[in-house]
């Protein structure tokens, strides 16, 4: 008994002890998960493959170029912002966070991070040097609050096989509609020629898919979603066409009904329907299928951004940031933080590979990147990409509401101005206890 | 032989509706085990790829390739255990004194530990997490140990069992010459192992599958608890593309618990039937 004590005490003081090695350390928290069983020890980033294995081996080979600094990794559930949250509150965050550009202001808001304007002088990266949707995603009250790392938004995934069939490819390429009124007839041909659905749909239990939707054809119309930092303006003409438009597709089932997102990916890389709108993180898994002899999507994969139906061509786009928390750091620290920047910037095209559009310029025309497949073809995402305005708070928490909304207006579950009141109210609601 | 009376009383349809029945409740864990065995990338198109081989331990050696895998185990291992132990203690001496012993305001106390039962553990997250914030017991197995001890079903758990013990044990002993202490332990205390099991049991369980406090109070990844780990470890869309991985930990880190059901389940059964106390 007395040794499984003395045993227990050893465990809990091995618990609590600290490391003392000269670097300047730096602690960073991301999610993405982890894999150092396959990547832990590597430092090849071009063999890397998969946002994991490339955040992990571009972080283990900073270590490596840079012996005076060491970055210790706290790898956190997807989002982590309960825990970064739990962490600001005891006074104990992280330097440097990933965080998704729609969160930011919610900590900016309350200077819970720092801007980052003397980092990136420090580390000689201007903002010029970001692509236009980067830029916008990261700037607000006047400061750069964050490092971009990508874009990533909504894109038609596309099963090239079924739209031959339905007579829907010209030289090589999918043809995709130019208006509403010319998907709708494209997507009768498509079901007629091919009996399956044109678009693969989740909206069960995915409000980013339907207010991803609404958010894009609204912005589009050059609708103001949002006209002061305290509401949202959906009921409106503009956002009763688009759920109209949405509606159809459902009540003439040219979209697949009742699925989540599982069973939506499932369903496109089975060949089960022509168009799939989700977003770039999908690209690497639909290439591989692509690109595997047997599989329903062998050879049959294009990707693109989300078609012009109405008005300017714009997309709804959020992206992948580092940010710094707000907090005591020694000037080595701060130093080290400004070249992790600057090994991240210049790093950029290696991120990239996972199917987000990069953040910098220089990565955008890398002619690496514009090799990759399909890269070409969804590139401008980066300047026709559009971010929710940055005095918006609580992005997340109001693209659930208005994806949930959206989605029972879209199937049907309530009528479109009845859900778009309520995610009007609901939104004006949340937004009137913010501080 | 009540128990073979019962047997005997169950006809063939009954029998039929409890296999039925167990066999509803044994297919998901089924699926999930079978699911656990399969490449990931086979089961991105077609999750039904589990019900025929190939099947590998693939997705079992990334779980163990990562390094911070056994220390989670560990730290599960060490807070269960001393949530359980804490909460035995605790709730025992709280038990023996509400049942036996005459001061001022017990009722009233009792009936305020009773009111944590109606308290939800989110109302007091907060406070709780500054508290621990400023007692700097964050990220240390203190922080994700004490919380836990607050305990007040177990403290009624055991003030009603002790109630049920004849008092005419406790007047004999101090006859004898029995201190209270002694009669606590030596007496009363041996008499409530029924009940000291289950609640050990049920305490273990929900510490095992605590997830929300050791979220927001170990925030280092060398202090998560196998719980936190595991969901951290997931890579994004690990439903789709990473299934198999995911079925995998969620069987990994089911194991302790079916090691302790398999060994107290005569506790369990007794508890859950209402016929421990």
């Amino acid at each position: 008994m007395k040794r499984i004590v003395a045993a227990l005490l050893v465990t809990l003081a091995l618990g609590s002890c600290g490391q003392s090695d000269h670097k300047t350390h730096l602690y960073l928290q991301r999610f993405f998960g982890e894999c150092g069983a396959e990547y832990g020890r590597s430092i090849d980033v071009s063999n890397a493959e998969g946002e994991c294995g490339i955040i992990t081996t571009l972080v283990d080979r900073f270590n490596a170029e840079n012996p005076d600094i060491h970055i210790d990794v706290n790898v956190v559930a997807w989002p982590g912002y309960p825990q970064l949250t739990a962490q600001v509150a005891a006074r104990d965050p992280p330097d440097l966070v990933t965080m998704h550009e729609g969160v930011i202001s919610d900590y900016a808001s309350k200077g819970l991070v720092e801007p980052v304007d003397n980092y990136l002088r420090a580390a000689g990266i201007s903002p010029d040097d970001f692509t236009e949707a980067a830029r916008q995603g990261v700037t607000m009250y006047g400061h750069v609050f964050a490092l971009p790392w990508d874009t990533h938004g909504g894109l038609f995934h596309v099963n090239t096989a079924l739209f031959a069939k339905a007579g829907l490819m010209r030289g090589g390429k999918p043809v995709l509609p130019n208006s509403a009124a010319e998907l709708i007839t494209q997507a009768r041909q498509f079901e007629q020629r091919t009996d399956k659905p044109y678009l693969i749909q989740s909206n069960v239990g995915d409000p980013a898919f339907a207010a991803r939707n609404l958010y894009t054809y609204m912005m589009a119309q050059g609708a103001v979603l949002f006209p002061d930092p305290k509401h949202i303006k959906l009921n409106t003409p503009t956002g009763v066409q688009v759920a109209n438009f949405f509606r159809r597709i459902n009540a003439d089932k040219l979209g697949t009904q009742n699925m989540d997102t599982p069973a939506a990916i499932a369903a496109f890389v089975s060949g089960e329907g022509g168009i799939y709108p989700t977003g770039t993180w999908m690209i690497g898994s639909f290439q591989q299928e692509a690109e595997t002899p047997g599989r329903p999507l062998y050879r049959s994969y294009a990707v693109y951004n989300y078609p012009r139906l109405w008005g300017e061509h714009v997309v709804y786009v959020s992206g992948h940031s580092w940010v710094v928390p707000t907090r005591k750091r020694t000037p080595q620290q701060r130093a080290a933080i400004a070249r992790f920047f600057k090994f991240m910037a210049a790093h950029n095209y290696d991120w990239a590979r996972t199917g987000h559009i990069p953040a910098f310029k220089a990565a955008l025309q890398d002619p690496r990147f514009l090799a990759l497949p399909h890269r070409n073809d969804i590139a401008s995402l980066a300047q026709i990409g559009r971010p929710l305005p940055s005095y918006v708070l609580r992005q997340n928490a109001i693209e659930g509401i208005v994806g949930e909304e959206g989605a029972a207006a879209f199937t049907g579950q309530k009528s479109i101005p009845q859900a778009l009141a309520a995610a009007e109210r609901r939104v004006d609601d949340l937004l009137a206890q913010v501080d | 032989m009540a128990a073979d009376l019962r047997r005997s009383r169950l006809t063939p349809l009954g029998w039929a509706g409890l296999s039925i029945g167990a066999a509803i409740m044994l297919a998901p864990l089924a699926w999930t085990l079978l699911l656990s065995l399969k490449n990931n990338a086979e089961l991105v198109g077609h999750s039904e790829a589990a019900l025929h081989g190939p099947y590998t331990l693939q997705n079992y050696i990334a779980i163990f390739g990562n390094s911070l895998t056994t220390r989670w185990l560990l730290n599960s291992a060490i807070v269960a255990l001393g949530q359980t132990a804490g909460v035995l203690v605790l709730a025992s001496l709280a038990g023996y004194g509400f049942s036996r012993l005459d001061f001022p305001l017990r009722r009233p106390l009792f009936i305020f530990v009773l009111l944590g039962l109606a308290i939800p553990s989110q109302a007091v997250i907060l406070v709780q997490h500054q508290l621990f914030a400023w007692l700097h017991l964050h990220n240390s197995y203190p922080g994700l140990i004490l919380p836990g001890l607050v305990a007040p079903f177990g403290v009624f758990f055991m003030t009603t069992y002790m109630r049920g013990i004849p008092r005419e044990l406790d007047e004999a002993a101090m006859l004898d010459g029995a201190s209270r202490w002694t009669i606590f332990w030596k007496i009363i205390l041996p008499l409530t192992v029924p009940a000291q099991s289950t609640l050990a049991v049920f305490t273990f369980l929900g510490a095992w599958n605590d997830y929300w406090w050791p979220l927001i109070s170990a925030t280092r990844s060398d202090m998560y608890t196998l719980t936190v780990g595991l969901a951290a470890a997931q890579m994004n869309y690990a439903q789709t593309s990473g299934l198999g991985y995911l079925m995998a930990q969620a069987v990994f880190a089911s194991i302790p618990i079916f090691i302790v059901y398999i060994v107290f389940q005569k506790q369990i059964v007794r508890a859950m039937a209402g016929t421990a106390v």
